[in-house]
């Protein structure tokens, strides 16, 4: 997966009304930049049709 | 009873005192308040003691005892909550200069509970910003870990770890979100519990992430958990998702007899090339599990192949949600958050949509692979972190994508029972060597949903079976 450049990033905040500059965008890169690519290499097999309820637990044995 | 040994006691022991008129609420909360005048300073547990409000609490629990109105083993005992959580008329700021004035005009239900059961409030603690993991980014300033102040207390709840651990409460309330009751606690030598997600009310406790967040409690002892875990759970109507289950006495679970009890040691966090764990770390709970063994439990190895990805899992949800509760402060206000809280909710606010989604199916089958695997055993137990506590780094930011990942990475210890909602508590399991520091390390044992007293039974057997609750930190 190609990282995201800075001035990509940039781009991405000025589409959620953020306006990121240094200090923080290098970080803010690394930061995303990491999550994405680790999301990205986390391949399960049928992910896809999983429904994604947050936190219903099952009532049976506790 | 000399008054400087008063915060050495354990709830129980001095719940015992109490009871007994040996010791009054009053002599108790004055003998707090002067260790704190002491020791914050140096450990910057408290964000705000509420002296003058803990000396009426305490005269009026005295005087109820007096009168033959004793409610329990919190009557007269004082705590205090980490400053996430709202207070009635006493500043709440969650670890921000954003709310540096915000006065809450309720107490949240936890609170309100801990009060019902007679527990003196002796003030707030200190947290990382919005319970992000960095306790530098407290507006208060970072506190210390009492083992060695050069440490991280754990996050986001440190002032639970650092003043539970300085004796500078008998008790103390965090929030657990990815681990911070279970980080705090691990690296503090101490007992936390993250409860069921739905067992505690979160009502009135600014949410860091709606769908993982809980409240429990950290404490020095599994009986002194037992005991707070108690008070604080069961439903609340006003928290939709607390469970009309009854809350057991967790006191009575703890008999020390484990025999026959099931327990999974999970390999992946045992193998340092999957999850890095530290050698020591590695050999205190393999240990552990030979101790459980030793008592009669029947141990065997069990794999948790999706929960040792779970640290980037839970990230993902936690900053996307973390970030939309208050979104207006990001565009508005950027520059009052501590700059490794604005570089993580800037990165939080711009992860796509259908990363998120995948995160939360992931999320789901990591709770049935968490859940199957509890069909097969009682508990599981495995390390709480890669290691001991790390020096703090005031200047810490993220150097590079590579410092990134092993930072999420680390995350996935805990990971499994956030995004299961699992009980899990982190237990004190050795030290590592003198050469080393002398630091805690931590076992984590985790329990079918609402079955924390199977995981305190577990945890007290622990450790009534070892030496370790033993040694106190030298603050």
């Amino acid at each position: 997966m190609v990282d995201l450049t800075n001035p990509e990033i940039q781009a991405l905040g000025r589409a959620v009304g953020l306006d990121i500059q240094e200090p923080e965008l290098t970080e803010v890169a690394y930061s995303l930049n990491a999550i994405l690519e680790m999301m990205d290499e986390i391949e399960v097999p049928g992910v896809n049709a999983v429904e994604p309820l947050p936190m219903i637990l099952p009532t049976g044995k506790v | 009873m000399d008054r400087a040994d008063i915060p050495h006691l354990s709830v129980t022991e001095l719940a015992a005192l109490i009871e007994t008129k040996q010791v009054s609420p009053v002599e108790a909360v004055e003998a707090y308040l002067h260790r704190i005048e002491q020791l914050n300073p140096v450990v910057n547990a408290y964000v705000t003691v509420c002296a003058e409000e803990a000396r009426r609490d305490a005269r009026q629990a005295e005087e109820e005892i007096q009168q033959g109105r004793y409610r329990g083993p919190l009557h007269g005992v004082p705590v205090a909550i980490k400053d996430q959580i709202h207070t009635k008329g006493i500043l709440t700021t969650d670890g921000s200069k954003l709310r540096a004035d915000f006065v809450p005009e309720e107490d949240a239900t936890v609170l309100a509970n801990l009060k019902k059961a007679g527990a003196v409030l002796l003030g707030k603690l200190n947290m990382s910003e919005f319970a992000l993991g960095d306790a530098n980014s407290s507006a208060s300033g970072a506190a210390c870990n009492p083992w060695d102040l050069t440490r991280s207390p754990g996050t986001s709840s440190s002032g639970s770890g650092a003043a539970t651990a300085a004796h500078l409460c008998a008790t103390s309330l965090g929030e657990d979100t990815g681990g911070s009751i279970r980080g705090p606690a691990a690296n503090c030598g101490l007992v936390g519990l993250r409860p069921t997600w739905g067992r505690v009310s979160r009502y009135g406790v600014d949410g860091a992430c709606w769908s993982i967040d809980t409240i429990g409690p950290v404490a020095r002892t599994v009986e002194d958990c037992a005991v707070t875990i108690g008070a604080i759970a069961g439903y609340d109507p006003q928290d939709p998702y607390t469970r009309q289950v009854p809350v057991p006495d967790y006191r009575l679970a703890l008999t020390g007899d484990i025999s026959g009890l099931k327990v999974g040691l999970v390999r992946e966090f045992l193998d340092p090339d999957v999850s890095g764990v530290t050698a020591q770390t590695r050999e205190a709970v393999i240990a552990a599990a030979e101790v459980l063994k030793s008592l009669g439990a029947q141990v065997k190895e069990v794999s948790l192949p999706l929960g040792a990805k779970s640290g980037v899992i839970t990230r993902t949800i936690t900053h996307t949600e973390r970030v939309s509760l208050h979104p207006e402060w990001l565009l508005q206000r950027p520059q009052e958050y501590h700059h490794n809280t604005r570089v993580a909710f800037m990165a939080g606010n711009l992860i796509p949509a259908q990363v998120y989604y995948k995160a939360n199916k992931l999320r789901a089958l990591i709770r049935q692979e968490v859940l199957q695997v509890l069909n097969d055993v009682d508990v599981l137990i495995q390390p709480t972190s890669v290691g001991p506590a790390e020096v703090m780094n005031p200047q810490g930011r993220v150097g590079s994508k590579e410092q990134a990942k092993r930072a999420l990475a680390s995350g996935s210890f805990r990971g499994p029972y956030s995004l299961s909602g699992a009980p899990a508590l982190s237990i004190l399991c050795g030290f590592t060597s003198e050469g080393e520091g002398g630091l805690p390390l931590a076992l984590q044992i985790a329990g079918r949903p609402f079955g924390e007293a199977t995981v305190l039974r577990t945890a007290h057997a622990y450790e009534q079976a070892t030496p370790w609750h033993e040694r106190k930190s030298p603050i």
